[in-house]
């Protein structure tokens, strides 16, 4: 227990001049959804960690990393 | 206006009136319990009830299916993505439990004094819907905000 799902999905998303809303319509969800991502609020499925991941032209692994 | 603009407003929406359909609801359950639950045998009683149970009816179905029945499948479906769909499975379990917990003081209570099955059932439901209702309203109130 105690592990995190971290990411450097607004680092990203600021090197590519993207907004949230931006990102969120490039994958099909709401700005809320990429906000709560963001924030490590929400821990996205497998798909929507993809897709991000192809949104953002990174790989999954380098967006996302287990934080523990 | 774009599918993702007229999904994010009725998220918004929803975001905001959430709280106040939650007012609402319990508003109703405090009248029918002001009224005494004895005088439940006269027209206007049974049409009070009904007013209730279709109020019911149709927050358990908007919360089941995501609302916005007005909007095309694609606003609808962006509008119900994968963090609200998880914040209602969470606010479901939520609602689960405090109707158990209703369950529970009920039956305690009916050890003691009489307790109408109406007025039983009627009390779990209320526990149990507005419970959902609020916990699903903290959390799609805390992802909108920006962190």
């Amino acid at each position: 227990m105690g592990e995190l799902l971290a990411n450097r999905l607004k680092e990203r998303r600021a090197e590519l001049g993207l907004t949230q809303a931006e990102l969120a319509e490039r994958v099909g969800v709401t700005r809320k959804t990429v906000n709560t991502v963001e924030n490590r609020v929400f821990t996205p499925s497998t798909l929507l960690a993809l897709k991000l991941a192809e949104a953002l032209d990174v790989t999954v692994e380098h967006l996302f990393w287990i934080d523990e | 206006m774009s599918d993702a603009e007229k999904a994010e407003r009725l998220s918004q929406r929803r975001t905001r009136m959430l709280p106040v359909l939650t007012l609402l609801f319990l508003f109703q359950q405090a009248t029918y319990f002001n009224r005494g639950a004895e005088s439940g045998d006269r027209t206007v009683d049974h049409v009070h009830i009904a007013a209730w149970l279709v109020l019911s009816i149709v927050i358990l179905v908007a919360l089941a299916n995501g609302g916005g029945w007005f909007y095309s499948r694609e606003v609808r479906r962006l509008a119900n993505d994968e963090a609200t769909r998880a914040h209602r499975d969470s606010s479901f379990r939520a609602g689960f439990l405090a109707s158990m917990a209703a369950c529970v003081v009920l039956y305690s209570v009916s050890l003691f004094e009489p307790l109408g099955g109406r007025d039983a059932i009627h009390m779990v439901m209320t526990a149990g819907i507005a419970v959902t209702l609020l916990w699903f309203a903290f959390l799609e109130r805390r992802a909108s905000r920006d962190g």
